[in-house]
């Protein structure tokens, strides 16, 4: 069996989506994780928020492993629980001790993102009531499937303390279950390719390609610490399952649209505040980063440029090929991309959507923005809370309209942010 | 409070730098006073030090030691606070130099409280909508808190342009929101 490596294991699609093992992944910080995570527990309530976000961690990572493990050779149970416990290091996500059989057992989790990282960003401010590690007990509940050649959900999941509700360590209960879920469409390479239209050159390409380029170098060679975490640009990084994101926003869209439709479009504003989280803190941090600073050079107050920058570092982060088509400073940005993680996703599982539903990608657009043109880049501010609740509250100048859209038949989807 | 009452009975206490009266049980600020140099914002500032007296009151009474001659003394690094109930209605917070001697802090405290109960209104302010008390204190102690009204339409399944006039939420409504409110900050109930 070889040494467990995420480099080999990373493929990007000309079009820049990017996999694992041929699993749709992508690259979030805790920032983005804490808010979706929480945003669907506001939905659907942390019961059942919580379950549904433990077998969409359950479904992806199992399909995950079984690539993983067959590619690394790993074929009895020891070798592929050794396999799921680095790797889910390795991308960030903390340790996890595994003490199971195919009849359950338990897993402790030292340093899980979730929990962890809740603990760090609002310990001080308000008391988590309910575990915060879906994503970690959804995986431990897939590493025991596929090491003992389980069927998906025949291991269930419940995390019963966590370091967010102040315990000492994540303890984790795995049960078998003779229910398992209905089968669901698998999403890999091929279903990205047949819902992903043609790639473009737009605006800044001569900067945006080389940016991208090299910052798929070093994310190449990021990788958890001896905690199991990756701390970088100010921000706790993951490498993260797309279909975990997606399963967990389109699922509580459907449960809320069939018991409160009015809540849906409080729903959906808050899966595009997830995209501003996302640019203030991750693109933010890393734009502010020395490691930028020494690919790139540093940081002008150039509203085109610093969307360009977004566009390579949402290229590298396996966003997608996002490319600028069209840019007047003050006015008008235009997003366009022939693939997203949430239209493949919904194209392969849903088929056409009646209007758009890429509500991350929405929200991304707006907050670029927001940041290109209102945050003084030379001026190195700290990205703290207060200045996110000062550059986003009460609204921004801005609005998006996604204009064309995968998911509704287009062969490309369009972001049009327009001063209001 | 006329404008000049309050800065007459504490604008000649020594290392005095602010007072904030803080009107119960709303936690807005009522009147204040700074030093010229401070740039403290008295708004912001009064309704946590309200909060920060009720939950004192709550936990004292809890260990049945409070009594209405409560006072709360911090002692950080840069400053020397000093928070006294005057009544049920307000709460008044002197804000003194670090470096100023407690007994003399105590002292100057004692004779401007006096002062003080005699100028301040003995007229219970009128208490205002629960539901909008409940909105503020979300507002104030939510983690983001510009999204913490539509996490709370979301938890309570009450339309947020309803929550948006808390006033006009119907009591079953007040009822869902404040149980919203509590989910959020991880609360059992909510001091107001």
């Amino acid at each position: 069996m070889s040494e467990l490596n995420l480099s080999p294991l990373r493929r990007y699609l000309p079009e820049d989506l990017m996999f694992l093992a041929g699993q749709p992944a992508v690259y979030h910080c805790h920032h983005f994780n804490l808010f979706l995570d929480q945003t669907i527990d506001d939905a659907l309530g942390p019961e059942l928020g919580g379950r549904l976000r433990t077998r969409a961690a359950r479904e992806f990572s199992h399909h995950l492993l079984q690539a993983v493990c067959a590619k690394q050779g790993a074929e009895l149970p020891p070798e592929r629980l050794q396999v799921a416990l680095e790797l889910f290091r390795l991308m960030g996500h903390g340790r996890l001790h595994l003490d199971a059989s195919p009849s359950g057992g338990a897993a402790r989790g030292t340093h899980l993102h979730y929990g962890f990282a809740w603990h760090e960003k609002y310990g001080q401010k308000v008391r988590r009531l309910d575990p915060a590690d879906a994503f970690g007990s959804g995986y431990a509940a897939a590493a025991i499937e596929v090491a003992f050649g389980l069927r998906l959900g025949a291991m269930n999941a419940h995390e019963q303390s966590c370091v967010a509700m102040r315990a000492p360590a994540c303890d984790i209960t795995l049960d078998a279950t003779q229910t398992l879920e209905e089968p669901r469409p698998f999403i890999g390479e091929a279903e990205a390719e047949a819902a992903t239209g043609p790639a473009e050159n737009g605006l800044f390409e001569d900067i945006i390609g080389p940016i991208s380029n090299g910052l798929k170098e070093f994310t190449a060679g990021v990788a958890g610490d001896e905690r199991g975490l990756v701390q970088a640009f100010g921000v706790f990084v993951t490498m993260h399952l797309a279909g975990y994101y997606n399963r967990i926003s389109f699922d509580a869209l459907e449960a809320v649209r069939a018991q409160s439709p009015h809540s849906e479009g409080v729903l959906a504003d808050l899966l595009r505040e997830s995209g501003h989280v996302c640019v203030f803190n991750t693109f933010g941090g890393i734009l502010l980063s020395p490691e930028w600073e020494g690919l790139v050079g540093p940081l002008v107050d150039d509203p085109g440029q610093i969307l360009a920058f977004c566009m390579a570092m949402g290229r590298a982060l396996g966003f997608g090929r996002w490319i600028v088509a069209d840019f007047q400073p003050e006015r008008r940005f235009v997003l366009r991309t022939p693939c997203s993680y949430e239209s493949t996703y919904y194209r392969t599982r849903f088929g056409i959507a009646e209007r758009p539903v890429e509500y991350f990608l929405q929200g991304a657009a707006l907050a670029m923005a927001q940041l290109a043109h209102r945050v003084h880049w030379t001026a190195r501010p700290q990205l703290t809370p207060e200045y996110y609740q000062q550059l986003f509250k009460g609204g921004v100048p801005w609005r998006a309209e996604q204009t064309r859209a995968i998911v509704c038949g287009a062969p490309v989807s369009e972001i049009v942010v327009t001063r209001v | 409070m006329s404008d000049r009452n309050l800065e007459r009975v504490v604008e000649e206490i020594p290392s005095l730098r602010a007072v904030f009266i803080t009107a119960m049980p709303d936690c807005l600020l009522y009147d204040s006073w700074l030093k010229a140099d401070e740039t403290w914002t008295s708004e912001e500032v009064a309704s946590y030090f309200g909060d920060l007296i009720r939950a004192n009151r709550e936990g004292l009474k809890a260990l049945r030691a409070w009594s209405s001659e409560m006072q709360v003394t911090i002692e950080s690094t840069d400053v020397l606070l000093v928070l006294r109930e005057v009544s049920a209605d307000f709460v008044v917070s002197f804000a003194f130099a670090r470096n100023a001697p407690l007994g003399m802090v105590r002292l100057h405290v004692k004779r401007a409280l006096a002062l003080l109960d005699e100028l301040l209104p003995k007229i219970r302010p009128e208490e205002r909508p629960r539901a909008l008390r409940i909105s503020e204190f979300l507002t104030r102690y939510a983690p983001d808190a510009h999204t913490a009204l539509k996490r709370a339409a979301l938890r309570s399944g009450v339309p947020v342009e309803l929550l948006e006039r808390p006033e006009h939420l119907s009591v079953q409504q007040v009822e869902q929101f404040e149980r919203s409110v509590c989910a959020i900050l991880g609360l059992d109930t909510l001091s107001l």
